[in-house]
């Protein structure tokens, strides 16, 4: 079980807003906001906010009847939970400057339908029209539109890019999400710990090793669940493997679309031998259903070891090479330097993490921050870049995979002996709640879960990092021309699926 | 330079083999011979992801890598759906996609033919008790190929293609007369 630091405080509505302001000079950021409905025991819905910074999670509580104050203005990145808590709770964030729809679509949704309310009754509305929405518009001389998605050219999920140009570079991007909303949390409720990691794991599959271990440290803390050393071990080094074949595709990806398909196709060669890795380990290319609440469900052997290791020296080796190609490239680093860039007020204002926020110069790293499983007991200081541009971006990743290695390289030499799965019992104490905490390739996973009164879940929250980093991509392309979108995307390569839920 | 020319002799592709026996599943030649004499050289694919969890994509991005090289055989992914002789639909189909699934299918000419890969647009996977789900696809679409698996792993997906040749050599034969 970790132990996360939590400061836990009650606050009235009206003193909220300055509040928050104090929070932000003290160099606190927003991890999320978590409604939930607990008028049956409650009388109220509750809505809890999550700040993070400094090594310790401060949680402030506020009750509400109908209305609560938005605090949007003097914290962009609330405005997309706020939006979130008014389609799915029908609450109203008072002040809050665009209430439009945001995961159910007036396209095919009736808002006095909320589906996250307890009351709910399952039914949901016939598929028809029941509304429009609305796109932000930018008129004047020469300005044009060009709309793209949400089925896009290639192999990608969905999502709708809205661009206002005046020649060829961007005035303002519009994104429009959650095609893919698939109503996770609701399916969630009332099903048993283990029974939810079937939905954990798909919430986006390539992270999922991560994302789960971010649940399960939700899940085995209401348990009061102690892992064995072993288990911890053995989680962390299928977190790092598929933090490296998520990296490995993410450069990929980037070389793809600068036009260097010879290196970009060595690198989706590398991943191919990682996701065999991946399958010669657990029977599974993505490392699904490797975890299981109080521990894992495959051991490591001295073979398995054997070949993580060689796997992780050949990644090491074609990495460096990649690397000094990259630097030693004019053609590379013209496309790569300076575009694309989030600068670190930007980055800051939105409360990114992950990548993007240490490309741009903020040390956010939660395996630094908030230490799990024995993450603590490495030296690790964040790799940063403080450029924030695609480059930075690039560097990163390869930088990260060198510190990956190393940390493999260590559990592996070092792995203790013992049991990988710990016996427990599914008591909690009714309505005890708990969060936890995760970096997935492409930042902080957020899990907020909370029991019920016969073990089962009552209300599940999962905040993805790419919900908290999509909203940068508007400021990071600003400027820069349409043909550089793709590239500036791959750069930051976030989940639709992981947004979306 | 190096690192290029390095790269450049490296070939990869290979035949689809089983794991456990270790015997050729399909032969290098085989899909594309059925490409070949059934589609005239090229069996154009437009893929649409109705709400998946994107695991299903990441294995269609790596039938391009240079382990499995799928255009070798003469199957592509189009940009276009006017390009396109089969939609490909992974995911549950959520109440959002539901319009931009059909309209893609809409522009696609005819004849066409609908694949679904993976367990999701089959059934719902696991997300089949949600509000904003409203799949199977099957309820929209008549699909005349599903492969299976969560996710189903790239060979897989090659025999579905093999098994989906076969399949429209028979009914070739029949819906226009050659
Ligand atoms: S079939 Fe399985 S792997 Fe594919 S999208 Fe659905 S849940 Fe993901």
């Amino acid at each position: 079980m970790d132990k996360i630091l939590i400061n836990k405080n009650i606050v009235e509505l009206n003193d909220f807003l300055s509040l928050v302001n104090n929070l932000k000079e003290t160099g606190k950021y927003l991890l999320g906001i978590v409604a939930s409905d607990e008028r049956k025991f409650d009388s109220k819905f509750n809505i809890k906010y999550f700040f993070g910074g400094n090594g310790i999670i401060d949680e402030y509580l506020v009750k509400v009847d109908e209305k609560f104050q938005s605090i949007s203005k003097i914290c962009p990145a609330a405005k997309m939970y706020e939006r979130e808590i008014h389609d799915l709770f029908g609450l109203v964030p008072d002040g809050h400057p665009d209430l439009r729809a945001l995961m159910l679509y007036p396209e095919n949704w009736d808002f006095s339908v909320q589906p996250l309310k307890k009351d709910y009754d399952n039914l949901v509305p016939k598929v028809k029209e029941y509304g429009k929405y609305k796109f932000k518009e930018v008129s004047g001389e020469g300005i044009f539109e060009v709309l793209v998605g949400p089925v896009h050219a290639g192999i990608i999920e969905p999502g709708h890019f809205r661009f206002s140009l005046a020649g060829e570079p961007v005035l303002q991007l519009e994104i429009r999400h959650f095609w893919k909303h698939r109503g996770i949390e609701k399916v969630c409720e009332g099903k048993d710990f283990n029974e939810v990691m079937n939905l954990v794991i798909k919430i986006s599959g390539d992270n999922n090793v991560n994302i789960a271990i971010s649940y399960l440290q939700a899940v085995e803390s209401i348990l009061n669940i102690e892992l064995t050393e072993r288990a911890k071990y053995i989680r962390m080094i299928y977190a790092e493997i598929e933090r490296i074949w998520n990296y490995v595709r993410d450069v990929a990806w980037i070389f793809m679309d600068i036009g260097f398909a010879l290196p970009a196709q060595n690198l989706f060669s590398l991943q191919e031998e990682l996701m065999r890795l991946n399958k010669s380990l657990t029977g599974q290319r993505f490392l699904f259903n490797s975890l299981t609440v109080g521990g894992v469900n495959f051991d490591i052997d001295s073979l398995k070891i054997k070949a993580i290791a060689e796997t992780i020296e050949r990644v090491e080796k074609v990495m460096k090479e990649c690397e000094a190609f990259i630097l030693n490239s004019s053609t590379v680093l013209d496309r790569l330097e300076f575009t694309g860039k989030i600068n670190k007020k930007t980055a800051e204002e939105l409360s990114l993490c992950g990548i993007s926020a240490r490309a741009s110069g903020l040390p956010r790293d939660t395996r630094i921050e908030f230490p799990y499983l024995i993450y603590g007991k490495f030296d690790l200081k964040p790799v940063l870049f403080e450029s924030g541009d695609v480059f930075a971006r690039t560097a990163l990743r390869i930088k990260e995979i060198y510190v990956s290695k190393k940390i493999i390289g260590d559990l592996l030499f070092n792995l203790p002996e013992g049991d990988i799965i710990v016996a427990y019992e599914n008591k909690p104490e009714a309505y005890k709640y708990a969060v936890g905490n995760s970096e997935t390739a492409r930042g902080n996973a957020f899990f907020y879960v909370m029991a019920d009164d016969k073990g089962k879940i009552f209300r599940l929250k999962y905040i993805d990092p790419s919900f908290r980093i999509w909203p940068s991509i508007q400021y990071g392309v600003l400027g820069n021309i349409i043909a550089d979108f793709p590239l500036i995307n791959k750069s930051l390569n976030l989940s639709y699926s992981g947004n979306d839920m | 330079m190096s690192f290029l020319s390095k790269l450049l002799f490296k070939s990869k592709a290979q035949d689809i083999v089983d794991d456990k026996s270790g015997s050729a599943l399909i032969k290098e030649d085989e899909l594309k011979r059925s490409v070949d004499e059934v589609l005239g050289r090229s069996l154009f694919v437009r893929l649409v992801d109705s709400g998946s969890c994107n695991a299903c994509e990441n294995e269609l991005a790596a039938l391009s890598n240079p382990y499995y090289d799928l255009e070798r055989f003469g199957i592509k992914f189009v940009a276009s759906p006017k390009h396109a002789d089969v939609l490909m639909i992974t995911g549950c189909v959520t109440r959002n996609m539901l319009n931009p699934l059909l309209k893609t299918y809409e522009n696609i000419p005819s004849p066409k033919f609908v694949i679904t890969v993976g367990d999701c647009p089959e059934t719902g996977g696991p997300f089949k008790d949600s509000y904003s789900v409203c799949g199977p696809v099957s309820k929209y679409l008549t699909v005349a190929m599903h492969i299976k698996g969560c996710p189903p792993e790239p060979e897989a997906i090659i025999l579905g293609f093999l098994k989906f040749m076969d399949m429209i050599k028979i009914s070739h034969k029949v819906s226009f007369g050659s």
